[in-house]
């Protein structure tokens, strides 16, 4: 054990000493940690990812397993997504270095007792990693990765014209709390319907993968996702308006059996097509009193080539929870 | 009597000498008789403990109609590959493709599936599985 942190303490000094030795892989621009209450929220657009040298660059800074994992999908087009996926949260926290250049080919994984994967700082003690939180979520068009410092964090993509193979109202009574099939019930046109069903399937993903105790220990129909003022037809553009008709809550928010947090939503709206539902745990302080919104920073990446700051732009808007988004 | 165990087999050795048909075992499960020098045709012996499930649907009917239903769900293409060891994830789906084919699977086989039992769920052979022995429970 000892000649491994030997070993790593070894790859660190080159990695700090021999700066010019770095390949152009390690290119990637660093970016202050999130601080508390603040959520980093970076994606990738495949279909902007063309190139086959830049698609195997990202597949040499997987790990065996992950490119075992590539070679089981089916198909070119889902091996691609799941290079990308991995490629994105390996890049992504090797930003947030605090001493030397992480290389994120260097990082490990593992995953919870619930199967939820999370950095592995075992091997990596003596470089100093930040309490990095992650989540990630992936549709065919847009892959997204969520990170925070000492907060859980989950995160949910999906595309707003995605059809259900079910009759919306059917999925809702399988699946969802009474509440949340009653307001469903209640929006009487059905495009409307589906749409809202959307959103609240992203936000019940998000808190479930913020809880990190799988589907089954959070069963979708023993809680309650309200989106503040759901009916209102008009969307508010200006995403630094924060309005208490936007308020996501969840109930019960103290569900004993395994969840003690006070968690906090955050909506989006991208390019017009796409729902991206962020949760992340509050201080538990905080309960009760009047939500602090949550910090966000946007930004569309194309790893080692170039990133993107996602701010004061139509691309992203806010459509729920009390949110800020922050210039980078 | 075309059928004979291994057992009755070496009894029938021990009688008449006249009357004992000459065998020769191939092989543990197969058998050719002749007796008085006409040649029976070889005789496979049935495994025991073989159940035949009349009523309940036949695990490879169950596995085919699942991966119908995948492929369907997914919006696979003509003559994609789905089979038994066939990972949901690998074929592309996410989380609400996943809980859509339970929903699939509960109105084609008519059974009710667990929250539990549907997050462990990864292939088309454990869908089937499962499904086979629900409905063993209600045969």
């Amino acid at each position: 054990m000892s000649s491994l942190l030997d070993k790593a303490r070894l790859m660190m000094n080159i990695h700090c000493l021999g700066r010019n030795l770095v390949t152009v892989s390690s290119s990637l621009h660093h970016v202050q940690l999130p601080a508390q209450k603040e959520a980093h929220f970076w994606y990738v657009l495949p279909d902007e990812i063309k190139d086959t040298n830049l698609l195997n660059q990202y597949f040499e800074i997987l790990s065996p397993s992950e490119k075992e994992s590539v070679f089981r999908m089916s198909g070119e087009r889902l091996k691609k997504r799941a290079i990308l996926a991995r490629a994105l949260v390996r890049t992504t926290l090797a930003r947030y270095q605090i001493n030397c250049q992480i290389d994120p080919k260097a990082l490990k994984f593992k995953k919870n007792s619930y199967g939820k994967p999370e950095v592995d700082l075992q091997y990596t003690e003596d470089w100093n990693l930040p309490q990095l939180h992650f989540n990630i979520s992936h549709t065919s068009s847009l892959i997204a990765c969520g990170v925070t410092v000492g907060s859980p964090i989950g995160i949910d993509v999906e595309e707003k014209q995605r059809r259900l193979k079910n009759d919306v109202l059917a999925f809702a009574r399988r699946y969802f709390s009474p509440d949340e099939i009653e307001m469903l019930t209640q929006i009487a046109d059905p495009e409307l319907r589906r749409l809202e069903l959307i959103k609240l399937w992203t936000m019940k993903e998000a808190y479930v993968k913020a809880v990190g105790k799988g589907f089954s220990n959070s069963p979708f129909n023993t809680f309650t996702v309200r989106l503040g003022d759901h009916l209102k037809t008009s969307v508010d553009l200006r995403p630094r308006v924060m309005s208490k008709a936007h308020e996501i809550t969840v109930e019960p928010p103290d569900d004993s059996k395994n969840i003690s947090g006070n968690w906090q939503f955050v909506l989006l709206e991208l390019y017009g097509s796409h729902y991206a539902a962020i949760c992340i745990e509050q201080e538990s302080t905080n309960r009760g009193k009047r939500s602090i919104p949550v910090n966000l920073m946007l930004r569309k990446t194309i790893p080692f080539v170039e990133d993107e700051c996602i701010f004061g732009t139509d691309k992203a808007v806010v459509i729920g929870g009390l949110t800020t988004l922050l210039e980078c | 009597m075309a059928s004979f165990t291994a057992t009755s087999l070496s009894m029938i050795a021990l009688a008449s000498p006249s009357l004992v048909p000459s065998a020769r075992i191939s092989s543990p499960n197969s058998v050719s008789l002749s007796i008085k020098g006409r040649n029976f045709p070889s005789i496979s012996l049935q495994p025991t403990g073989r159940r035949f499930q009349v009523t309940c649907a036949a695990k490879q009917e169950t596995v085919q109609k699942v991966c119908d239903i995948v492929k369907k769900q997914l919006a696979l293409p003509e003559g994609s590959s789905v089979t038994g060891e066939s990972k949901f994830a690998a074929l592309g789906a996410d989380s609400l493709d996943t809980v859509e084919i339970v929903m699939g699977l509960e109105e084609e086989f008519g059974i009710s599936v667990e929250e539990e039992s549907a997050q462990s769920i990864t292939t088309v052979q454990e869908a089937a599985d499962m499904i086979d022995k629900l409905l063993q429970s209600k045969c």
